[in-house]
């Protein structure tokens, strides 16, 4: 299921791309688009969320199909100029301090001397370790690890950011910060590519999610593209009103309402089958009624109730 | 590494300490004989060399930094390229400190048997390096069969009559060693030499200089293409 919403500018591209370790497929005819903003990738475990991960980066080449990283063959070790990865691993080179393994990773990229020192002081203090740098990082606790690994990602200023789970040990104020960050980034035109298990970081994190489930890609686009797309589960709205026994019948006259329960004392629960269809009649029912409406709140738009929907649809049999 | 190197030092100095068994001074070609040809080329040199060449990229894997070096913008063959210089130089430091140790224990006697087995050592660990950083691209325990090889081939095969033990490393750095030990009456004699079936040195630099050449392409291409989980 693929939404309407192109990607803006195509920094990364999977056609058609499959991959099988032995006699186990990992990822089935995969065709996506990844561009600027974030994108975030969403998956039970063992869905293929890694191996998509390893094959974008250029860790493992496909059986079937091409990727191509900004017009280029991911596995090419020119694509991975462009690439900056996150691993989901803590492993790092620990004995170094945190100063010292951004220089070297600057070396390894390519970076000497003055140019290397500058992009590592740069790096730290992005991702908020610059006070904190001279330690060695077996001394760090997971959140700075998660911290270290990211600038790593960064040091080389690249065009697709590859990050998994990458909030994984991060207090709740780092993880904020962190978004933060990865929202500057998506907004200097970088494509963001984020996994993460932990559905609701998606709902406020992601302008496009990537559903995947036993190597198929279930859906991709925006949240709310995906959600009207499920024809078959009915959007569910909460609308908190002064009076619902009084407006529950007119509200039932909409075409785009399939169904309409009263939750006392003051809440009614609405199944819509087109939502922006109903949100247009209702604003319109709204303008002209005195609903006193108080609230009015969409209870099965989140990251976590699309995925178990996808999940759902996908177990039934075709 | 260091330790097994000790304990080869203190071995030399006991040998070399006069007894009453053997008043005598102990000579350039004894030394050779007994201790740096037995005890330094038959095990500690491969073990030296594997110590350093086989953990060089399965280390990477199984402390899980290998992706790093994966994702760089370095061409895989050179990140291979890499690993071989820097575990070559670290390992030439090794073996050739090492030999330098065994043989400037017991003196003056000593500066002569360095002069012949230095430049065999320096080739010798080029070819064990690029050996054994091919088991390291090339499974993740490599260690382990590293450890088969040197104990496996080098040692029980390179002893062996025939001419099998011709797949061994050490077997061309005895050749060569036999040939430039003349000075020193390096060689066994008569029937022993007959069985080793030697190689001219010219040979043996050869085989020597194309293994390590081999090895080492051989690895990058391995290196290039393995996917490595």
């Amino acid at each position: 299921m693929n939404t309407e919403s192109r990607v803006t500018t195509t920094l990364a591209e999977m056609r058609n791309v499959s991959k099988w370790f032995g006699p186990v497929m990992a990822l089935n005819g995969v065709n996506l688009e990844i561009g600027s903003g974030i994108t975030g990738l969403v998956g039970p475990n063992g869905a293929g969320k890694t191996t998509l991960l390893r094959l974008l980066t250029g860790q493992i080449k496909t059986s079937l199909g091409g990727i191509d990283v900004c017009g280029r063959d991911a596995w090419s070790a020119r694509a991975k100029d462009h690439i900056g990865l996150c691993p989901f691993g803590d492993a790092t080179w620990d004995e170094l301090s945190g100063r010292k393994l951004m220089r070297v990773t600057a070396g390894m990229r390519g970076f000497t001397g003055a140019e290397a020192r500058r992009r590592a002081e740069s790096v730290l203090e992005t991702v908020g370790m610059a006070k904190r740098a001279d330690r060695p990082v077996r001394t760090y606790s997971k959140g700075m690890r998660q911290r270290i690994k990211l600038g790593q990602a960064l040091v080389h200023d690249p065009d697709l950011l590859v990050l998994d789970e990458p909030l994984n040990g991060v207090d709740p104020v780092g993880c904020e910060e962190l978004n933060d960050l990865f929202r500057t980034l998506a907004a200097q035109g970088k494509a963001v590519l984020v996994s993460s298990h932990i559905l609701h970081e998606m709902d406020q994190l992601a302008d496009r999610i990537l559903f995947i489930c036993r190597g198929k890609l279930l859906a991709s686009g925006s949240l709310a593209e995906i959600r009207d797309m499920l024809d078959d589960h009915p959007l569910k709205v909460r609308i908190s009103c002064g009076s619902p026994r009084c407006i529950a019948p007119q509200l039932l006259m909409l075409e785009s309402v399939k169904s309409v329960s009263i939750e006392p004392p003051s809440d009614l629960l609405l199944e819509v089958q087109n939502p922006s269809r109903f949100y247009a009649e209702f604003g319109e029912f709204a303008a002209g009624n005195d609903a006193q409406v108080q609230r009015l709140k969409a209870t099965d738009t989140s990251t976590e109730a699309v995925f178990d929907y996808l999940m759902e649809r996908a177990a039934r049999p075709e | 590494m260091l330790v097994l190197l000790a304990l080869a030092v203190l071995i030399t100095y006991l040998w070399s300490l006069p007894k009453p068994w053997h008043p005598d001074t102990r000579t350039a070609a004894e030394l050779a004989r007994q201790i740096v040809l037995p005890l330094y080329m038959g095990f500690l040199l491969p073990v030296i060399c594997l110590g350093y060449a086989s953990a060089a990229i399965a280390d990477e894997r199984t402390g899980e930094t290998l992706v790093y070096l994966l994702t760089t913008n370095i061409p895989r063959p050179l990140v291979y390229l890499s690993k071989y210089a820097a575990a070559l130089l670290l390992t030439l430091g090794m073996t050739l400190g090492g030999l330098a140790a065994l043989c400037l224990v017991p003196g003056k006697i000593g500066l002569e048997a360095l002069g012949i087995f230095w430049t065999v050592t320096a080739c010798a660990t080029a070819a064990y390096v690029g050996l054994f950083l091919l088991f390291s691209a090339w499974v993740r325990r490599a260690t382990f069969l590293a450890l088969a090889y040197a104990l496996m081939i080098e040692t029980l095969t390179g002893n062996i009559p025939g001419v099998v033990k011709r797949i061994t490393v050490s077997f061309y750095a005895k050749s060569w060693l036999y040939e430039s030990g003349e000075p020193i009456d390096l060689a066994p004699g008569g029937v022993v030499l007959g069985l080793f079936d030697p190689v001219t040195a010219a040979t043996a630099q050869w085989v020597l200089g194309l293994a390590s050449v081999g090895f080492v392409a051989l690895g990058m291409w391995i290196f290039s293409r393995k996917e490595y989980d």
